[in-house]
């Protein structure tokens, strides 16, 4: 059995982490699967899915990382007049951001409970915000 | 007070109803592979690019597609919901033959703030005798004109309509005509910065980002084709920032002009004084 939920989040900063575990927890209970493995994945390609502990400390650290080993003013060769959208490529950073960073994230389901350490929760990472819908994907196969 | 003079709302949602109009939108700006952006988000774009007001800019090309692309009816009906963000001009074909009294409804019913002119678009020169009953209008309401100029990048926009020269009889027969070349003129810098330096009734924006980065192209543009000196010294009155936006990019346009190296009362003007002026709003 596979089971898919499409969530939308409306994003109001240029790099932002948005927690979203809870609504990854939701979409493992709705999906009815007692065992099986979960997947969160982001449908696009500035922003991340990733896994850590909810620290604002950590947050910031790995934001400040981020920005320090990516800086904005870098001569990118994506800076240019794009055709096929008819504006300029603005967003190497985010691109490099969630190249680093990964689009995915797995968890197991035993016993209908999804399986993350303690100090495991789920981001999702903007790098080109704000957006007014950044989707992600929930899938469980199992049964 | 930071405004950004050059916004098209093509593509805010409560403009966005009509799928046909959509796409028609999105061919007629040469403007691909976005979405609609609820106004919500918006205001998440001017939180992040710290801008307090858009001027937002219709098009109204009837001639070449047979109806407007965005009304003036809906600059004003976005105005009405947010008055406090937006800031509504008005455009009008002028080879329409109810063009003189579209504009005169445009100001004295809708409360317009000025005029939105195309003439790669529109294919007019500023100067043509033809022109003279809409500026008329705009000088008795005085409102100021924003002429596109230079490079467009929409279709069917033949550049020799928009170079900067083709505005110096308009802005020397007409001193108290307030006049913006859209886009620096670009790539014609120079000439842009000629016709200010002589006639102070000639302003220009910012929205220009054809090449590389926003922090690179405005170095570029800005301190190294002329250098920064002539802004910051003869032209300080007359720049306003524009984005462009959706074309460019709003957010880091608003922070690559600040770190140019302008005196800060001259960014205060190019951020926000100088539109304040050319909209004549300080009287």
């Amino acid at each position: 059995m596979i089971f898919n939920k499409e969530i939308s989040y409306m994003t109001d900063r240029y790099n932002q982490f948005i927690l979203i575990t809870k609504d990854v927890e939701q979409a493992a209970a709705e999906s009815g699967i007692r065992d099986g493995m979960l997947t969160v994945i982001t449908k696009h390609t500035t922003t991340g899915i990733a896994v850590n502990e909810a620290l604002e400390c950590l947050e910031s650290d790995i934001d400040a990382f981020l920005k320090k080993i990516i800086p904005e003013d870098h001569p990118y060769s994506h800076a240019h007049m794009l055709p096929d959208y008819g504006s300029t490529g603005g967003n190497p950073t985010g691109h490099i951001k969630a190249h680093i960073t990964g689009n995915h994230c797995h968890f197991p389901i035993i016993n209908g409970e999804l399986i993350r350490g303690g100090a495991q929760d789920i981001y999702l990472l903007e790098f080109d915000g704000p957006s007014a819908k950044r989707k992600v994907l929930i899938q469980v196969q199992g049964e | 007070m930071f405004i950004d003079m050059h916004v098209h709302p093509d593509f805010y949602e409560p403009l966005n109803d009509d799928p046909d109009k959509e796409a028609l939108r999105h061919d007629q700006m040469n403007i691909h592979l976005n979405g609609t952006a609820p106004l919500e988000h918006v205001f998440n774009q001017m939180n992040c690019a710290g801008l307090d007001r858009l001027c937002l800019l219709p098009q109204d090309y009837t001639m070449l597609l047979g109806q407007p692309l965005v009304t003036n009816e809906e600059i004003k009906s976005l105005c009405d919901m947010h008055p406090d963000r937006f800031i509504g001009f008005a455009s009008v074909d002028p080879d329409r033959q109810d063009a003189a009294e579209t504009l005169e409804f445009a100001f004295s019913e809708l409360k317009l703030a000025g005029l939105k002119l195309h003439p790669s678009r529109q294919h007019f020169y500023p100067a043509d005798t033809k022109m003279g009953p809409l500026y008329d209008i705009c000088q008795r309401y005085d409102r100021p004109v924003l002429f596109h100029s230079g490079l467009s990048w929409e279709p069917d926009a033949p550049t020799h309509f928009a170079r900067p020269l083709v505005f110096e009889e308009l802005a020397m027969r007409r001193p108290a005509l307030r006049i913006c070349l859209a886009h620096f003129g670009w790539p014609w810098i120079k000439e842009t910065a000629m016709l200010m330096l002589k006639y102070k009734n000639v302003y220009a924006d910012t929205a220009l980002l054809y090449f590389d980065s926003a922090i690179e192209f405005y170095r570029h543009v800005f301190t190294q084709e002329i250098p920064i000196t002539w802004i910051d010294r003869s032209l300080r009155n007359q720049v306003m920032f524009g984005s462009n936006n959706p074309r460019f990019e709003q957010i880091r346009m608003a922070d690559a002009i600040s770190k140019l190296g302008f005196r800060d009362s001259t960014l205060d003007l190019i951020r926000g004084g100088n539109a304040i002026e050319f909209l004549g709003l300080n009287e």
